[in-house]
């Protein structure tokens, strides 16, 4: 049997000691990252850091030492989100932190992405998001984006106080037929109309599916306001997209 | 060479990192009745907004501390009151009337037809 010592990266074995509780996470974890190589272990320990840069510099030197991208994704940054779903769930991180771990993810993704795609792998679909103008509320967007990232979309996202002109713009630019606008004040929730009404000024509403949630948004409001659907958390974001991209194809 | 084995595979890792992201979400929705979600494990506020539980200014760089006891349930503060939802409501009909109206304008100026004076 695999012993805590087995793992050879130091940040690993402090994460698993300290962090894991359930002893059949604990024995799962020290196996797994036991039999891992060393490189693999690195790329976990940084994502579990939320260190985006690292990541990025471990798994494009992984690919370059020729380890196949199907082995970054499994063991090093599938198994380091393991590790801090367990944390998250346990309470010693919280949102923010989980969301820096989500970015580090999508920079070692960053590298893997294009080799899957060029092996045959499609993306689900392409969406923009961003939170409308006046808005600077970001972590129900960002849960959201990391959702679909997760589940194989690309996502553009186009941060906080984002104006209809750069919704339109970035249509333009990458492609991409699916907005999602996120609002969490009443006073910002009409933007998301006035956007869409953008839309339709700039000739552009029949090309794009438009999603848009937020806190006090409403399945009526969406209605109201002419988007083509509402998701009232980030799993249903998720849910919706996938439908968005049926509608557009 | 692309293979069913290939997307076969990639979607199972997919719906492994989907799954670790659905728990995740689901107990940052838990998480929320007694903690904001900008607040950060060291206790620091990473939201963009101004909070008057925001501390007292740290030097420089530093995020601000969230001076809140934690004690409350941060999902309220996302709950609007039925007033403002109507004004929000009636604002998206006036927006969706004026613009309708401006295009109606340009289209009629456009085709050489006098916009109704009545």
């Amino acid at each position: 049997m695999a012993e805590l010592s087995d793992v050879v990266n130091e940040t690993l074995r402090y994460e698993i000691e300290e962090f894991i509780e359930r002893e059949d996470e604990l024995e799962r974890n020290i196996t797994l990252f036991s039999k891992i190589r060393p490189s693999m272990q690195d790329i976990a320990a940084a994502l579990i850091e939320g260190d985006n840069g690292s990541v990025d510099v471990l798994t494009k030197a992984a690919l370059a030492d020729g380890i196949e991208a199907v082995e970054i994704m499994d063991n090093g940054l599938i198994a380091g989100m393991g590790i801090v779903g367990i944390k998250f769930r346990e309470n010693f991180i919280f949102v923010p932190e989980v969301l820096a771990c989500a970015r580090a993810m999508k920079a070692g993704m960053a590298y893997i992405e294009p080799i899957l795609s060029a092996s045959g792998v499609a993306k689900a679909g392409s969406v923009i998001m961003g939170t409308v103008k006046g808005d600077l509320h970001d972590i129900g967007k960002n849960l959201c984006i990391m959702m679909l990232r997760g589940s194989g979309f690309e996502v553009f996202d186009l941060g906080v106080d984002t104006s209809a002109d750069e919704f339109i713009d970035a249509v333009e630019e990458h492609e991409a037929h699916i907005i999602g606008m996120s609002a969490l004040l009443t006073t910002t929730m009409p933007n998301m109309g006035k956007t869409i009404e953008a839309f339709i000024d700039a000739d552009l509403r029949d090309d794009v599916q438009i999603m848009v949630g937020g806190a006090p948004v409403t399945q009526e409001f969406a209605d109201d306001m002419g988007a083509d659907g509402y998701g009232k958390d980030a799993l249903a974001c998720v849910s919706l997209a996938k439908e968005l991209v049926l509608a557009l194809a | 060479m692309e293979t069913e084995t290939d997307k076969e595979g990639y979607q199972k890792r997919l719906d492994r990192i989907t799954e670790i992201f659905a728990d995740m979400v689901t107990h940052a929705d838990t998480q929320a009745s007694e903690r904001c979600p900008y607040r950060n494990r060291f206790d620091e506020c990473t939201a963009k907004i101004h909070c008057r539980n925001q501390a007292p200014p740290r030097p420089e760089g530093e995020l601000l501390m969230c001076g809140h006891d934690g004690g409350f349930d941060y999902r309220d503060a996302w709950e609007s009151d039925p007033d403002s939802y109507d004004k929000a409501k009636a604002k998206i009909e006036k927006i969706k009337k004026d613009a309708s109206s401006k295009r109606s304008a340009k289209s009629d100026s456009t085709s050489g037809t006098k916009p109704d004076s009545t």
